[in-house]
């Protein structure tokens, strides 16, 4: 069941295309993460799902069996909340919960709920006006969730914080998926790994990866050896290369880095070599890519 | 001069009376809301100054410029 | 909410208390200052003897004019200052963003702060209104009652008619001091040609003024005051459709790389 999607999304501001051509499907029940580096058009995509912007060309498409304004079951959190800080903790929360359709009544009770979950409660009475940075990222949190929402986008929820804070939210962020479907975007592909089943890759406007984590490492995430020997190893590699248990290679002078798709099959394969035998070996190494090779490929060319 | 006291003691006291009292008010808020707040523009002891001793503008000098920007 | 969020603001800020008392203090000082005018003058002004007689005290329908001269100078100057912000300081600050992805509708957002702008400026002038009216009574002279309530009115629109201009500009530009100057100054532009070329401005709704006044001294509004108010009212209802229907094409969100 797909929660929101959207077609060929594209969004320009004059000269600049911020958003190009992009297709998102958003599963219901699934945490995903929209993944890339700083100025890749990530924010944009969330303001154009929000509705906060209008897009350029394209559409989006909320699940039919929720009906009406797709805000009502949207939950955001901007890179940046800006809140009324003459506003307590618990007013601002019971606003944004009145706002969203709750009775006063409803809105209260969720906003001590939401306290609770983000740990706020000590605070709720204090002025926002003197909350520290974590503490204003986690009323954001609560404000987005008080009225239950189907969806919860969140922009670079960590980002700003120390590594404490990282922890924390991630934390939240896992007991948060059995809830409800999230949305986040983020630049550091460890944060994406730790909580996400789908990830989606941009660069410059556009989507480049997609897949869920699983598929990703499944393809990404290969065997790898690296070997380094004292003289060079052109020789070895040309009566090997073209035989069907290598996936790649690459060779750089003395180092070669195999890509494979069996470890235990290309380790007795290399081993029992006797050519290979014969090199003197250096170093024999067995890896795995990370998906961080993949990204940094990825985001960098 | 004598006749300046005259004057002022001619002034129905009464009707000056709502005028200074308001002025008073609008005086005592800006004071105490400038000595709590903590996110003043511009010096604190610089706007208790004006509040104290302009009258009546002062304070909404206060009001207005003075408050941070939330 | 939106309308509660506007008054709790207001109350937080001390709007609530220091524009009303403003009012009420510009309301009072006018009937007094007028009162004591002339001996003031005899006093201080060292005037020979017997020139005291030659300034008259004003009369009733010349306080309640000066009055509102008053509210149309400081007192708009002040609301204009401390709601120019109304809708661009939340637009610059970013506070409007957790409102707007909430399922509430532009709609809602400004006419919100419409109405809760309409009540704090008429609920001022109100009562800096019933000061000034209270005062000339008990210093210069009693008045038609009716005129006054009706001129009061009359002059009321005129001031909703400056904050819809406020609100329309604070929703549209994002500096708050351009909001305040071209407020102020198409307030005094407006004035300015109404009262120079009245024959060119029977519809413009600072010709209100003058129809409140000519109601004070003669007890009859001017001619052309019925289409007048009709197209003031128009105008009022049209700005703030207009602002809502452009606020709603401006982009929420600012690009930020």
């Amino acid at each position: 069941m797909e929660l929101i999607e959207t077609r060929s999304l594209s969004k320009r501001f004059g000269q600049h295309i911020a958003v190009d051509g992009v297709n998102l499907s958003i599963k219901e029940g699934v945490c995903t993460a929209l993944l890339g580096p700083n100025g890749a058009g990530k924010t944009t995509t969330l303001n154009l799902l929000t509705g906060l912007i209008t897009p350029s060309t394209g559409t989006i498409e909320f699940d039919q069996s929720y009906q009406g304004d797709r805000r009502q079951y949207i939950g955001y959190l901007p890179q940046y909340p800006k809140f009324y800080e003459w506003m307590t903790g618990e007013e601002f929360v019971i606003f944004a919960g009145e706002l969203a359709g709750l009775t006063s009544k409803q809105a209260k009770q969720r906003t001590k709920e939401m306290l609770d979950l983000v740990g706020l409660n000590d605070n709720s009475k204090k002025k926002i006006a003197g909350y520290s940075g974590g503490m204003k990222q986690r009323l954001g949190i609560a404000q987005a969730l008080v009225h239950e929402p189907k969806l919860v986008i969140l922009d670079e929820p960590v980002s700003a914080l120390d590594p404490l804070g990282r922890k924390e939210v991630l934390e939240m962020m896992k007991r948060l998926k059995e809830h409800t479907s999230i949305l986040f975007s983020t630049h550091v592909l460890h944060d994406a790994e730790q909580v996400s089943d789908d990830i989606f890759i941009m660069k410059d406007g556009k989507v480049v990866i997609e897949g869920s984590l699983t598929h990703l490492q499944n393809t990404y995430q290969k065997p790898t050896f690296f070997i380094e020997a004292e003289d060079k190893l052109e020789g070895w590699v040309e009566t090997i290369k073209g035989q069907d248990w290598i996936d790649q290679y690459s060779l750089d002078g003395k180092n070669l880095t195999l890509t494979v798709d069996n470890v235990e099959e290309a380790r007795k394969r290399i081993l029992k070599d006797p050519m290979f035998q014969e090199l003197e070996i250096y170093k024999f190494e067995v890896a795995k890519t990370s998906l961080e090779d993949l990204f940094m490929k990825v985001t960098e060319s | 001069m004598n006749e300046a006291v005259n004057a002022l003691q001619e002034l129905n006291w009464g009707l000056i009376a709502p005028i200074l009292l308001l002025q008073f008010i609008l005086m005592i808020v800006a004071l105490f809301d400038c000595l709590k707040n903590e996110n003043l523009n511009g010096p604190k002891w610089l706007w208790i100054l004006v509040i104290l001793f302009i009258n009546t503008l002062g304070p909404i000098v206060y009001f207005i410029f003075g408050r941070g920007n939330r | 909410m939106l309308f509660k969020k506007e008054w709790t603001e207001s109350v937080r800020s001390y709007k609530i208390l220091w524009i009303p008392v403003v009012f009420i203090l510009l309301g009072i000082t006018q009937p007094v200052t007028s009162y004591y005018f002339a001996d003031i003058i005899g006093q201080f002004g060292g005037l020979p003897e017997g020139a005291v007689m030659d300034i008259p005290i004003p009369t009733g329908a010349e306080v309640i004019t000066a009055t509102l001269g008053q509210f149309g100078q400081i007192g708009f100057l002040v609301l204009v200052l401390a709601y120019m912000g109304i809708v661009a300081k939340e637009k610059n600050h970013g506070t409007q963003i957790l409102v707007l992805v909430k399922p509430v509708s532009y709609t809602n957002y400004l006419t919100a702060k419409w109405a809760h702008l309409l009540c704090i400026s008429l609920g001022s002038y109100a009562m800096g209104y019933i000061a000034a009216v209270y005062y000339t009574f008990l210093l210069i002279e009693k008045m038609v009652i009716a005129d006054l309530i009706y001129g009061g009115i009359i002059y009321g629109i005129w001031i909703a008619f400056v904050m819809t201009v406020i609100l329309c500009l604070s929703a549209l530009l994002n500096s708050t001091a351009f909001v305040a100057f071209a407020g102020l100054g198409l307030t005094v532009v407006l004035s300015l040609l109404s009262s120079l070329t009245p024959d060119l401005m029977t519809l413009s709704p600072a010709m209100l003024t003058s129809h409140s006044q000519n109601l004070y001294q003669t007890g009859q509004v001017g001619s052309g005051f019925g289409l007048n108010l009709a197209f003031t009212l128009v105008l009022i209802i049209g700005i703030l459709i207009g602002t809502i229907y452009l606020f709603h094409k401006k982009e929420i969100a600012q690009h930020t790389t």
